[in-house]
């Protein structure tokens, strides 16, 4: 540093040489300025005096002698005056004289006046000159004799005494005086001429010496200027240079600020040094031991960094002489500079190396394509040390951490070994008393065998004894077994002779009622004729019941067999028409039958059994209706099977009912028999005979208004046949997912060239903006005007495609989205604005024929509308979008009775850009949700009005209104079940207590920073992907035994969209009860059991196992959740009784396809 | 060792180091006890020690007995797994959650609390006898959890030799308990059992912080003296079960040799009590 030139500095404090800042580094506060310029301002000041002083000398000279020359040549003048005017009164004189004539006077006359003037100024101007001042003094006294002598013959003539003037002038006096006058005159003319010589050249003299002064001053002013300039110059671009030099240093220290490791702060360094000195490319070397390692490049091709050692090459020279080196005209190759482009070789380098007390830390190296100026290698100097002393605090921190890190192995190292200690210490502990206690047993085991040796021989004995009781009791209980299985073949069999006993006798009671009703003889009263009818009828019912135990007993029995043979649809309708219409036309019904086409012709099965079930579902029919209608369909059900359908306008069954009345000897309302008769076994018979055929029967049935039985039977009988699902068990979807998008399939191509007049082409900036998503064009002009009359430009698109191109081009302020769109749903535009990050905050109002408020408030919109909308509706729409995009203030309702706690609550939350709303009860809330929208809620949970709950779930029947994230704030504590309730709604529950305000401004906080995205994009998916699922899961119940809030509220947004009910039990215990309920109602079953393991009160295993030992849940499906990953864990769980099991976190794709697959069908 | 064989030291050890890689793999294969992760200098000594126990020469003797006698590896997993620790162990621990984790956690409206490595339950009821006195055991759950079935059993019995409680009680009194550690056991026949009512609150469970994953989110994990015997690897992956797991603001509390320090998980936690090894989750949105 000390051998590079210097440039000329302002003492600073930094420069320690300085000679004017004292030792302590500290400015005199009395110096202005350096000596060296205040030596060049006090030349300058003395200059300028001399300058002047001697300017005005000359200049003074100058005056006086041009004043004296003036004044010579006007004294001149006045003297030559006087001459003349003496002349010109003397012409006059003698022109008088001659002529007497007054008028040759007037010279004479005013030369008389002008004289004395002129002596006078003649005196004035010669009073400096003595020997003038004679002169002009004998001239006076002469020119007034002349004068005297002048006006003397003047008055002579006058007097007429011409002659006596005359003579007078013939004298000669007059000519004497004056040619004396002329003489004197002319020796004062001479005089004065020579003076204003003399004064001339002394005025020339003067002039020239002022002229010289002023010229030479000016010189040297300019002299002086032109120094003054060069320093100033010259110290201006030392200074420019030196703060370039400075920022460079500054901006070094600052980008290796931090506890940098090594390799961070070569980046930094070798990154801002390339920036900073324009270089095109750079690296920096660190001295590791005796050689150097690159780490840091910039604008280098990484890989080949080879260590070098001081002394090779030019990097190596640069330490090894400890200053910055400067390679102009670098060989080519030389740091090549490469970029997608192209690549150029560096022509000129600059190698520094870094070092701090005589050891080099570091070498920078910088390549450049044009030339380097010195203060580049001037600032590599300058950051040598500093650099270094950063590369060594980065290595010494680095070492240290090493260190550090070492310690805390070493620490934990001792730490485990002290632990094993211990647990050897207590091993040995453990061992020794064990030692003593066992010697202790030995001995008094030893006494003990001798005691169980006697003891064995008698138990041996008593075995002998229990083993004869036992075996008797085994033969005991084989004679019960077949005693049984013989008594309940005698029942059977009984029945069977039974019923034939008693058809028998009551054969002959109906023949014979028969004929007494009839009457042919005539010999009986109407009475007597309807007690007979009344027997008739009566046997009759009892005919049937016998008929119908009798079936039961042998269906039971296993005694009914299957004959299979081809039977005709048409002509089992055809037989059955014949049968039914009678009885229905009598009981005023009408009776319809068909076969629906792509219906088989033929089934094969057991002709006499599918006419009974039949027909057992028809006269049921016929009982329960009264009036209206009795349909019998035959349908092709799937591929395999085929459904006969019998509705009728009938009574209905409740649906609690509907499993009871297929229960033998039950009917749907005990009441029922006495009012429409019957035995109540024809269902259970049909029942029992259609999973005899491989078939089953469902019901679906509304109060009041009929009933539908359908019996579904396969295509062909096969005696292993299993029944076949029901379809009616499984309402089908309600709501085709595909119905809206098909009827609007066939539109695309009329509608898309099809386009509205837009502002899409004359954008003004900085108007509000919205986008239309309608394909109905007069629909779209609505919207587009009305959006024109509430100040908003409007861009009008007509396909899911477009609007998602639109919103992305125009990033309009808002969006009108209409859902039936020709190409895809506008729920599937609204995920898809909703999942883009650029225009996820875009509010969007939605608008349908069908009512989709609740997907389309899921995924976020802001509003729903269903068409046709009310105008008002539409001006509704447009403010609530208005309103939400023009928020840029997050909002926050709190809900709190204390008026304290609110007053705090709000002075707690308030912020710059929260705006507070605080009301005091649930219904102020209510209405404040409806106006406006919020982005977050703080809730208390004891309201006057309403409990929190109901406040919950108000709101979230509050479809138009979006749901805001909820922080229950409550002072109560919850009970699981109630928290669990709340975790549908509530985001965060916050107990009050010391630390719960922190804790509420942490949520509240995050909540108003989530907002952009309603719903989690993971959530959205997860929900979109269930929404998308075929219903397999419809109306089904699942059991989800779980402990955790999270996987509970995960698992319930999985199934409930898919139209799956889900029980929750917390634990096994819970989850048996939930099980043993179930059995109670049927209605209620559980179909599938998804079972956590890890769980309070009773695990997952234990519960599985319990569930599998009751013979009624055997089959029942139970997929184990576990977040052990191993394979033998999950065997542990298909061991314990799980069907299948799938691994915590759960995969909402892998839980759904495992839930189908288990899913009873 | 068997003198006459490792005669060389160097290959002596060597082979020691070959046998000891194949035992830890083959237990991972055989038994799905991942020891890979674990650090190599302790585990070594406990197999050492092990050796003595089960009195074989070799690695590979016991490594025979293992692979064919369950029960000897049963009986090796408590020679592997360093089981030991006293209730309220660094009493400070326990103070420092008393006064700066606790207040916190009265403002959930329920509790959970995982006990990673949880030996023979001496931390989990020492958790549950804290938050009894603080009055929060009842809308409380704490998950024990180790991989080591036996010692599982032993925590869940929850009976320890009497010999033991008064060190158990001196540390209780340390840890700022404001009733007496008498009122939660019962001593008989040189034992001292614990009462029944803190085990309905703790749930006793097979987990391996090595393979298993995230079961629960928890609003504090005390997991203590159990990363110094992970190498880097699996102390990492440990942390970022514990990280997953806990809440927005949950808590952390470590051994007091541990670090979150070098680890990649620095970053996620504040330092709430340096000196006893609690931090905070951070917040992030």
């Amino acid at each position: 540093m000390a051998d590079c030139p210097m440039p000329m500095q302002f003492p600073t404090t930094e420069s320690p040489g300085g000679r004017v800042v004292p030792p302590a580094g500290r400015r005199e506060p009395t110096l202005l300025m350096e000596p060296r310029t205040f030596t060049g301002f006090l030349v300058a000041i003395s200059a300028v005096i001399i300058i002047a002083v001697l300017s005005y000398d000359s200049l003074r000279q100058t005056t006086a002698a041009s004043q004296g020359l003036t004044r010579a040549v006007e004294a001149l003048a006045q003297l030559q005056g006087i001459a003349s005017t003496l002349k010109d009164a003397e012409t006059g004189q003698r022109g008088y004289l001659l002529t007497g004539v007054e008028t040759y006077l007037e010279p004479f006359e005013s030369a008389k006046q002008a004289l004395p003037l002129n002596l006078a100024a003649a005196r004035s101007l010669l009073a400096e000159e003595p020997a003038q001042q004679h002169r002009l003094a004998s001239l006076m006294v002469l020119a007034s004799e002349k004068m005297q002598e002048l006006s003397d013959t003047v008055q002579l003539r006058r007097e007429g005494q011409t002659a006596a003037a005359l003579q007078m002038v013939l004298t000669g006096r007059g000519r004497d005086v004056m040619e004396r006058i002329r003489v004197l005159s002319e020796e004062m003319q001479n005089d004065e001429r020579e003076l204003v010589g003399a004064r001339s050249s002394a005025w020339r003299k003067a002039a020239t010496v002022s002229f010289a002064v002023t010229s030479g001053g000016s010189i040297l002013l300019l002299i002086l200027i032109g120094i003054a300039a060069a320093v100033a110059s010259r110290e201006f671009k030392a200074r420019q240079r030196e703060s370039w030099l400075r920022a460079g240093q500054l901006g070094l220290s600052g980008v290796m600020q931090g506890d940098l490791p090594l390799e961070r702060l070569g980046d930094n360094v070798v990154r801002y040094l390339a920036q900073y000195l324009d270089a095109q490319i750079g690296a920096v070397f660190v001295a590791e031991g005796s050689a150097y390692r690159r780490v840091g490049a910039y604008a280098l091709p990484s890989g080949d960094a080879v260590p070098m050692r001081p002394g090779d090459g030019l990097t190596g020279q640069a330490v090894k002489n400890d200053r910055p080196m400067h390679i102009r005209d670098a060989p080519p190759g030389y740091l090549p500079v490469a970029s997608a482009t192209g690549r150029a070789h560096s022509t000129e380098l600059l190698i520094a190396p870094a070092s701090v007390d005589g050891r080099a830390y570091a070498v920078v190296e910088f390549g450049f394509f044009g030339k380097v100026v010195a203060e580049k290698q001037e600032l590599l100097a300058r950051i040598g040390e500093p650099l270094a002393a950063a590369i060594r605090a980065s290595k010494d921190r680095g070492r240290l951490e090493e260190l550090l890190r070492e310690t805390q192995v070493q620490a934990q190292e001792l730490q485990s070994r002290e632990e094993e200690l211990r647990v050897n210490n207590e091993e040995l502990e453990e061992q020794s008393r064990a030692l003593r206690e066992s010697r202790a047993q030995l001995e008094s085991q030893q006494s003990e065998l001798e005691q169980i040796n006697t003891q064995l021989e008698e138990q041996a004995q008593t075995l002998e004894h229990q083993k004869d009781a036992l075996q008797q009791s085994h033969a005991i209980l084989a004679a019960k077994s077949a005693e049984l299985q013989r008594a309940n073949d005698y029942k059977s069999e009984f029945l069977a002779n039974m019923s034939h006993e008693l058809r028998t006798p009551l054969n002959s009671t109906l023949i014979l009622a028969k004929l007494l009703a009839d009457n042919k003889e005539g010999n009986l009263n109407e009475n007597q004729v309807r007690f007979a009818q009344t027997i008739g009828s009566a046997g009759q019912d009892l005919l049937t019941l016998i008929n119908d135990v009798l079936d039961l007993s042998r269906i039971e029995a296993g005694k009914i067999e299957v004959s299979a043979e081809p039977v005709s649809l048409a002509s089992t309708v055809d037989s059955l028409v014949k049968l039914i219409e009678p009885q229905a036309a009598e009981k005023r019904l009408k009776f319809t039958a068909g076969i629906e086409p792509g219906t088989p012709d033929e089934i094969r099965t057991d002709r006499l059994r599918l006419g009974q079930i039949l027909r057992n579902l028809l006269a049921n029919a016929l009982k329960f209706t009264r009036q209206g209608e009795i349909d019998l369909r035959i349908f092709r059900d799937s591929p395999s099977t085929v459904s006969f359908a019998v509705r009728d306008s009938g009574v209905g069954i409740e649906p609690h009912q509907h499993e009871v009345i297929f229960e033998a000897f039950r009917q749907a309302d005990g009441s029922i028999h006495r009012k429409y008769g019957g035995t109540g076994l024809g269902l259970s018979i049909s029942k029992d005979l259609a999973q005899l055929l491989g078939g089953a029967i469902a019901v679906r049935s509304t109060p009041g208004t009929g009933s539908t039985f359908t019996l579904t039977l396969p295509l062909e009988y096969s005696a292993a046949g299993q029944p076949v699902k029901t379809p009616a068990a499984v309402p089908r979807a309600t709501r085709p997912p595909g119905a809206e998008t098909k009827a609007a399939m066939v539109r695309p191509a009329e509608v898309a060239a099809v386009s509205i007049a837009d502002d899409r082409h004359r954008l003004t900036p900085g108007t509000r903006l919205i986008l239309v998503v309608e394909d109905d064009v007069p629909f779209a002009l609505i919207l587009r005007d009305l959006a024109h009359e509430m100040n908003f430009q409007a861009v009008v698109v007509h396909t899911a495609a477009d609007a998602v191109a639109a919103a992305e081009q125009y990033r309009p302020n808002a969006i009108l989205l209409d859902i039936n769109l020709p190409d895809f749903s506008g729920l599937g535009v609204l995920d898809q604005l909703k999942r883009n990050p650029r225009t996820r905050h875009i509010p969007v109002h939605m608008a349908s024929v069908a009512d989709y408020r609740r997907e389309a408030l899921e995924l976020g919109a802001v509003g729903y509308a269903l068409k046709p909308a009310k105008r008002e509706d539409l001006v509704e729409a447009l403010r609530r979008l208005e309103e939400k995009f023009s928020q840029s203030v997050r909002r926050v309702l709190i809900v709190e009775d204390d008026p304290r706690q609110r007053d705090s609550l709000r002075q707690l939350l308030t912020n710059g850009d929260v705006q507070i709303t605080a009301v005091e009860s649930a219904n102020d809330a209510l209405r404040e949700l409806a106006a406006a929208t919020f982005d977050c809620v703080v809730l208390d949970f004891n309201l006057p009005d309403l409990s929190g709950y109901d406040l919950l779930e108000r709101m979230a029947r509050q479809e138009e209104v979006s749901f805001p994230p909820v922080i229950v704030y409550t002072g109560r504590s919850l009970s699981r079940d109630e928290e669990h309730r709340l975790g549908r709604y509530s985001k965060s529950i916050i107990i009050k207590d010391a630390r719960s305000p922190e804790r509420l401004l942490d949520e509240v906080t995050l909540f108003l920073h989530q907002v952009e995205s309603n719903l989690p994009a993971a959530h959205q998916q997860m929900l979109k992907a269930a929404r998308n699922r075929d219903s397999s899961l419809e109306g089904r119940r699942i059991l989800v035994v779980e402990d955790d809030v999270r996987n509970i509220f995960a698992l319930t947004s999985v199934f409930e969209p898919n139209g799956a009910a889900v029980e929750i039990a917390r634990n096994g215990r819970e989850a048996l009860d939930s099980l043993a309920r179930s059995i109670d109602a049927p209605a209620a079953g559980i179909d599938m059991v998804l079972m956590d393991i890890m769980m309070p009160e009773m695990d997952g295993f234990t519960a599985m196992r319990e569930i599998r030992k009751r013979p009624e849940w055997k089959r029942l499906p139970i997929i184990a959740l576990t977040a052990k990953a191993m394979k033998d864990d999950q065997e542990k769980c298909l061991a314990a009784g799980a069907n299948d099991y799938i691994a915590k976190p759960l995969d909402v794709e892998k839980l759904l396809s495992l839930v189908r697959v288990w899913m009873p069908k | 060792m068997d003198a006459q064989i490792d005669s060389d030291p160097a290959l002596a050890s060597r082979r020691f180091e070959i046998e000891f890689r194949l035992l830890i793999e083959a237990i991972y294969h055989l038994y799905h006890y991942d020891f890979r992760g674990y650090a190599a200098a302790s585990l070594r000594r406990r197999l050492k020690a092990a050796l003595v126990h089960f009195q074989c020469g070799t690695l590979s003797q016991l490594q025979d007995r293992v692979m064919h006698e369950p029960a000897v590896f049963a009986a090796l997993l408590d020679h592997l797994t360093v089981q030991v620790s006293e209730m309220f162990r660094d009493p400070g621990y326990f103070r420092a959650l008393r006064e700066h984790v606790i207040p916190v956690l009265r403002t959930y409206p329920s509790l959970k609390v995982w006990v990673a490595g949880c030996s023979a339950g001496e931390e989990a009821y020492s958790l549950a006898i804290l938050l009894r006195e603080e009055g929060l055991l009842p809308r409380t759950l704490i998950y024990a959890t180790d991989i080591n079935p036996r010692t599982l059993q032993k925590a869940e019995a929850g009976v320890y030799p009497i010999e033991r409680i008064a060190e158990f009680t001196v540390n209780h009194r340390e840890s700022g308990g404001s009733s007496s550690l008498s009122d939660y056991y019962i001593a008989a026949y040189g034992r001292a059992i614990f009462d029944k009512s803190l085990r309905d609150h703790i749930v006793f469970s097979d987990h391996s912080l090595a393979t298993d994953s995230v079961f629960a989110e928890v609003q504090l994990v005390s997991c203590r003296n159990v990363l110094i015997y992970f190498n880097r690897t699996l102390q990492d992956r440990a942390l970022m079960l514990f990280h997953d797991s806990l809440c927005r603001h949950g808590f952390l509390g470590i051994g007091a040799k541990e670090s979150l320090r070098f680890s990649s998980y620095d970053a996620a936690f504040e330092t709430l009590v340096r000196e006893d090894r609690i931090y905070q989750k951070k917040g992030a949105v």
